[in-house]
């Protein structure tokens, strides 16, 4: 078997047991939603904290609601969960189609939002076991100096492989963090960073307690494409999400598109203030995805041909817009 | 002739509900009081000599019970004794990534695996050699000092006819080079060996093995030990696929060890360690060259091939004849030749994948097939057909061919698909495609030589009317347990549900070479009818002698015996206690005894096979232009494998190797960094197929009766991945007009090759607009 | 279990219908729980980290990876193994379907599929084709390639017939 490394395991009951469970131990200490991504971690000894705080018994961190002009999500709901509400599907499409399109079955009902936002980025030279990285040299992500993917480079590119994030930044999320020192909200744009090795504005003592959506705007609509070797269980070669409002005419009020999976945090596109006002045509569509092709460059941080994953975007990038849905009203 | 009552039926396995229920134990079930897990050190370098190894800190680990270096366990062994080049623990140098150096027993798993750290291995690191190019240049490193040819493994080269004199007969030659990727098996269960050694100085190893009797063997020979005190059980097996078939270092690990400390010793390997003993299918580097006459006919073959071994021998020897010998049927060669050269690697060892050796040059064969036969304008089945070898006929390189269903196949694939009024007919963007391939039944000698019986059975009846069979066949999921109770029932009589199989026990049951080369179902099947037949008679005989008719009057079926008269039957179990009553206790043996077969030359037995089966599967493909994914539609597999003893089993056995096909086809590589670590030793990276991903298959079994099989039976298990390859690549041609030549065929190539065509195809249309 | 390890926890768990204490390790899978502590070798291991579904058990119900699941973490909770699967001397129609349509072909991969199985036809008394392709891809198979899987899972819900129905005397769970 892949043995755990020793630990303690604590099951607070409230947000602020939690945090200070984790402030007690901060620097040896992890959070642990569904397990999917952290255990797996673990067993590859990528984390050997001697303390884990389990969430399951933390009350309240599992609703779905909107009001108050946002969807309110917790970060405990699981992404089978996201998969199949029916105000998920009326109100964030794309999000539901991201959901749908991550792991499989078992895993979906296992994995978290919370966990699924702050997954660990991904890299063919770190989720590996103990031994295989001792026999790499280790990386600069973990254990060691020098990255494998940029040789020369100083920040790790390991990549953002998480479904739901680029999904819901098209959407505009905001998250709500609780610490030692109380709560406080980030626009998720800000929650990423473009270093591998620590891609989130997290504390190791904060709980991701909730995310905000804003109430789709008349006429906003969403799309979601993913690649992946195979149609389950695989992580995303490249993932692209697209959101839009359309006013009465059909003219876009504004454009979104993340792209994901090919570096360390999801690149949501810039540049596409030009188009709003304009109608989504097949060219403007083709023209977003040019500029998106412009502004990625995927690395062999996974064991898919980077220059091809490149060379879909624009071809995902029309796709997420053929396929967006309409947010019907709750 | 009576009709069949049990063979041919679609029963159930006899251990299908344990499997259903949980209850069927497999080796990391069992558990033995006082028992010691073993944890294996792995070299973290691909070729590096082992000055020293101290494990003092080690042993101060307080889960610590053992350690365990190469050097107790000095013997060599491998799988071909030609070949011995393994040691259960290197003692002199490490040959791969993952290559096993050392070994702890402790207390449980977590404390073995933090001993492991605490062995500390002085290294004089040698350089890796990945490439098979890198090893045959001059100069490089002995991966295996003392070897007479630098890092050749195996060299053969064989000719018949005169293939200069076919190609210049030729109206079209096709000649095109052509890349097997590595690939593995992936069994779901991982390796698991569990020994304990008894006060009495016997040895007993329970394995995830597919051939207890040579693991049985060489266990006995590394250990130093008798045979007689040496019993090797095999549990239910998690899938093998050749995987499982060769004796693997944990087996002697465990068994040294638990012989050191006189207590139960368990090694189950990760499934990063499974990548790592690995024996898959050989990287193919393959130059082929195809001539056809006018009408289509095969004038001449030409093949060169570099086949990528890994670090040891394994079935090598054996691998680089297959890798020629085994493609001179379903169709007549005018001439051929071959040139296989098998070269060490400092990587983990290839061996035998299902359909070992002649699945990579089947699918160079059968695409530089179609493309010869594009110039003449034939179609592709067709010009299979045309060139059908026929039944009872010797092949070009002397190999025996009995029966042949390979045109029924042909025509069967043919009508299924709507072939002919599709093909060509398809809008762009699909495809179809077909193949054709042969396989042995079983190989005609064992792979030590001797002049003993290949499978044995024994039979016991009890007066009750049970019926209890020893066979030593290894049950790998093809249903072996189940194959000897079908065959007796049907030659005694009884209900098959009333026999009892006791399997692949060393010391329980009679010697069966194991689960290769197809060997199961037509071997142990011949030693099941020798022993039937044996009963049959003393049963018959006691039975007539009460009813006074003669005992080939006497008939039984499913347990009830009927005689001549209106109305004159008994059970079974009365018949039974006739028989007993008149010759004493009941039992029989049977076996099947190793037929001179093959061609007179060096090498001419190896490939030579009772029978061949045959297939021809036709495939129709979709691609996604505009990214390069392509979905395996629909694949029509037929497959002559003889008569079908249980049609569902041999259903399962075509489509698993249709679906395993088709992940070597579409994703499934194994993959090396320059430094030769596994890029991704898990089921994460290394891909198979879910449940989403396989195609329809619809499979077809042709029957023709083989005059050799047991009820005229030959294989099922291997025979049928080989054309779902080539035939998928066809299929893609057909679809979008690009020949892909490098398996597999991941979408990124397929769309680096679609934009290749357009590039070419606008450049050569823009040329002939400037002409004009 | 050498020293200098946490404590074990004791736990109380509904396995199978029974109620069992056992005392485990903070750091034990459900899976190491089931198979070493408990002894229901059912479920099977095949990567040990979520990659293939050969240990799926049902916790309340769910098709979940045992080994990703810690064994603190199923305090009070009902799970079931493939051992807990038949109802009392009947197998569940769909261990006999599977039987039947030769899908246990080495069987390993097997408990976990027909506990994904047996939990969509709980939700889904008719599940379509692709409907089953899709409740089993989290669950790999190296020997069918699936399709007996699938005509399995078809007989059960009562929604194929097999061409030819062998009887078992133990089988009361025909459907
Ligand atoms: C085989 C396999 C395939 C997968 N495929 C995909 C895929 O296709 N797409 C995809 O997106 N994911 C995939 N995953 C990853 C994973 O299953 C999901 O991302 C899942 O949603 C992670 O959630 P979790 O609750 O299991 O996370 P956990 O493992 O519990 O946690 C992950 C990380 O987040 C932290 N964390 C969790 N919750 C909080 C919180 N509330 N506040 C602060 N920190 C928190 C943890 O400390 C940990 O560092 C796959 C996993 C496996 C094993
Ligand atoms: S991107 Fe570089 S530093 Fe980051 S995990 Fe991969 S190899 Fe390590
Ligand atoms: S053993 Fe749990 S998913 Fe493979
Ligand atoms: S039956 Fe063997 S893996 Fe599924």
């Amino acid at each position: 078997m892949l043995t755990l490394p020793p630990f303690t395991y604590h099951a607070p009951a409230t947000v602020s047991e939690a945090v200070a469970l984790l402030a007690e131990h901060r620097g040896d200490v992890k959070l642990l939603a569904g397990g999917t991504d952290l255990l797996p971690n673990m067993k590859h000894r990528l984390f050997t904290p001697a303390h884990l705080v389990g969430l399951r018994s933390v009350r309240g961190l599992a609703e779905i609601a909107e009001k108050d002009g946002a969807v309110r999500l917790g970060p405990m709901v699981s992404i089978a969960r996201l998969a199949r509400d029916p105000l998920v599907e009326q109100r964030l499409p794309s999000l539901q189609a991201a959901a749908q399109a991550i792991a499989g079955p078992q895993l979906r009902q296992m994995g978290t939002l919370g966990g699924n936002l702050c997954l660990d980025t991904r890299c063919v030279f770190y989720n590996q076991t103990a031994f295989w990285r001792l026999a790499l040299g280790y990386c600069l992500k973990k254990d060691g100096t020098v990255c494998h993917v940029v040789k020369a480079g100083k920040r790790c590119v390991a990549a953002a492989s998480n479904d739901t994030a680029p999904a819901l930044l098209t959407l505009g999320a905001r998250i709500r963090v609780a610490g030692p020192l109380g709560t406080r909200d980030v626009a998720l744009a800000d929650f990423y960073f473009a270093d591998g090795v620590r891609n989130l504005g997290l504390q190791e003592d904060e709980v991701l307690t909730g995310i905000e959506v804003p109430s789709p705007e008349a006429g906003q609509r969403s799309g979601f494409q993913k690649l992946r070797v195979r149609e389950a269980v695989d992580y995303p070669s490249l993932s692209v999400a697209v959101s839009s409002a359309l006013d009465a005419g059909g003219n876009a009020r504004w454009v979104r598109v993340a792209v994901s999976a090919l570096g360390a945090r999801p690149h949501l596109v810039g540049s596409l203030e030009s188009l709003t006002g304009s109608k989504l045509t097949s060219a403007a569509v083709a023209e977003i995805g040019r500029i998106a092709h412009r502004q990625c460059h995927p690395l062999t941080n996974i064991n898919i041909d980077p220059a091809w994953r490149r060379d879909l975007i624009p071809v995902l990038v029309k796709r997420a817009f053929e396929t967006c849905r309409l947010a019907r009203a709750s | 002739m009576k009709g069949h009552a049990v063979v041919g039926r679609r029963l159930r396995k006899l251990d299908g509900l344990k499997k259903a229920t949980g209850e069927a134990k497999y080796a990391d079930d069992l558990e033995l009081p006082r028992m010691l897990h073993c944890k294996l050190l792995r070299s973290p370098h691909a070729h590096a000599r082992i000055r020293r190894i101290d494990f003092t800190r080690c042993r101060a680990h307080p889960g610590v019970v053992e350690v365990l270096e190469g050097a107790e366990l000095p013997a060599r062994y491998g799988v071909i004794p030609w070949t011995p080049d393994e040691q259960a623990l290197a003692a002199d140098k490490a040959r791969f990534v993952g290559d096993e150096v050392a070994a702890v027993a402790a207390l449980d798993e977590l404390a073995a695996e933090e001993a492991l750290a605490l062995i500390d291995v002085e290294w004089e690191v040698l350089p890796a050699l990945v490439e098979p190019e890198q090893a045959l240049a001059a100069g490089s490193p002995q991966i295996h000092e003392g070897k007479k040819h630098g890092n050749v493994s195996k060299h053969v080269g064989l000719s018949f006819g005169d293939v200069d004199a076919g190609f210049a007969a030729s109206a079209s030659v096709a000649e095109e080079d052509f890349f097997y990727a590595g690939s593995t098996h992936a069994a779901i269960e991982p390796h698991c060996a569990l020994a304990q050694y008894d006060a009495e100085g016997n040895l007993t190893l329970w394995s995830s093995t597919q051939i207890p009797h040579y693991v049985h063997r060489e266990l006995s020979r590394v250990l130093g030990l008798p045979e007689t005190r040496v019993r090797v059980i095999q549990p239910f097996l998690g899938g093998a696929f050749g995987g499982k078939s060769d004796p693997f270092a944990l087996e002697f690990v465990v068994a040294k060890l638990a012989m050191k400390t006189g207590r139960p010793v368990k090694c189950l390997l990760t499934r990063e360690e499974v990548f790592f003993a690995h024996r898959g299918r050989h990287p193919m580097k393959m130059r082929f060259k195809v001539g056809l006459a006018k009408d289509g006919r095969i004038e001449a073959v030409d093949s060169k091939i570099l086949i990528d071994g890994g670090a040891y021998s394994s079935f090598g020897l054996v691998t680089a004849y297959y890798s020629g010998q085994l493609l001179t049927g379903p169709y007549t060669f005018g001439s051929y030749r071959f040139d296989s050269t098998r070269v060490f690697t400092n990587k983990p060892p290839c061996g035998p994948k299902r359909g070992h050796g002649s699945v990579q040059p089947r699918f160079a064969f059968e695409v530089a097939l179609d493309m010869a036969a594009e110039k003449l304008g034939l179609d592709p089945i067709e010009v299979r057909r045309r060139n059908f070898v026929g039944e009872n006929v010797l092949t070009v390189n002397g190999q025996t061919i009995t029966s042949n269903g390979f045109l029924q196949c042909l025509d069967a694939v043919e009508a299924a698909s709507r072939w002919k009024e599709r093909k060509g007919k398809l809008p762009y963007g699909r495809g179809l495609g077909v193949a054709g391939s042969m396989y042995i039944s079983g190989t005609a000698y064992p792979l030590y030589p001797n002049e003993l019986p290949q499978s044995g059975i024994q039979v016991k009846l009890d007066r009750s009317g049970k019926v209890t069979i020893f066979s030593g066949g290894s049950d790998i999921g093809q249903g072996l347990n189940s194959l000897p109770a079908y065959l007796i029932a049907e030659e005694i009589g009884c209900d098959p549900r009333d026999c009892h199989v006791v399997v692949s026990d060393t010391d329980l049951t009679p010697v069966d070479l194991g689960a290769y080369s197809s060997r199961g179902t037509y071997m142990i099947g011949a030693a099941c009818l020798e022993a039937g037949q044996r009963l049959w008679a003393m049963l018959s005989e006691a039975v007539g002698a009460k009813w006074g008719c003669p005992g080939a009057a006497v008939e039984g079926a499913l347990g009830t015996i009927r005689g001549p008269a209106d109305g004159q039957q008994m059970s079974f179990r009365e018949a039974v206690q006739l028989a007993e009553a008149k010759f004493g206790t009941l039992g029989a043996t049977g076996s099947y005894r190793t037929q001179k077969l093959g061609g007179d030359y060096r090498g001419g037995t190896i490939g030579a096979s009772p029978a061949y089966s045959f297939t021809a599967h036709v495939v129709e493909v979709r691609v996604d232009v505009e990214t390069g994914v392509w979905k395996v539609e629909r694949v029509w597999a037929a497959h002559d494998c003889g008569k079908a003893l249980n049609p569902t089993l041999v259903e399962g056995q075509i489509e698993g190797s249709v679906y395993m096909g088709f992940g070597e086809a579409a994703m499934e590589e194994m993959t090396y960094l320059p430094s030769g670590l596994h890029a991704g030793p898990s089921l994460l990276d290394y891909r198979i197929p879910t449940s989403l991903d396989t195609p329809d298959i619809e499979a077809t079994i042709v029957e023709p009766i083989d005059p050799g099989g047991p009820h005229g039976a030959k294989e099922a298990g291997e025979g049928p991945l080989h054309p779902v390859i080539p035939a998928i690549a066809n299929a893609l041609y057909d679809a979008v007009g690009v020949r892909l030549t490098a398996l597999p065929f991941h979408p990124a190539k397929v769309l680096a090759a679609l934009r290749a065509k357009a590039k070419h195809d606008g450049l050569a249309e823009s040329a002939e607009r400037g002409a004009c | 279990m050498p020293a200098g390890r946490p404590p074990k926890t004791v736990l109380t768990l509904k396995v199978n219908g029974d109620s069992v204490e056992l005392a485990v390790e903070p750091r034990t899978t459900l899976l190491e729980a089931l198979r070493y502590t408990l002894r229901l070798t059912g479920s099977k291991q095949g990567c040990d980290k979520g990659d293939c579904g050969a240990c799926t058990v049902l916790i309340d119900g769910t098709p979940t990876l045992a080994c990703l699941t810690l064994a603190v973490e199923c305090q009070g909770r009902a799970v079931t193994t493939i051992e807990g699967l038949a109802r009392g001397p009947h197998v569940h129609p769909v261990q006999d379907a599977f039987d039947l349509c030769g899908a246990l072909q080495c069987g390993f991969c097997q408990p976990g599929m027909m506990l994904s199985a047996a939990a969509l036809l709980e939700a889904n008394a008719r599940p379509t084709r692709l409907q089953i392709r899709e409740a089993l891809s989290g669950n790999l198979c190296r020997c069918t390639g699936y399709k007996q899987i699938f005509d399995a899972v078809e007989v059960a819900s009562g929604q194929r017939e097999v061409a030819e129905r062998d009887p078992r005397p133990t089988t009361g769970g025909e459907s």
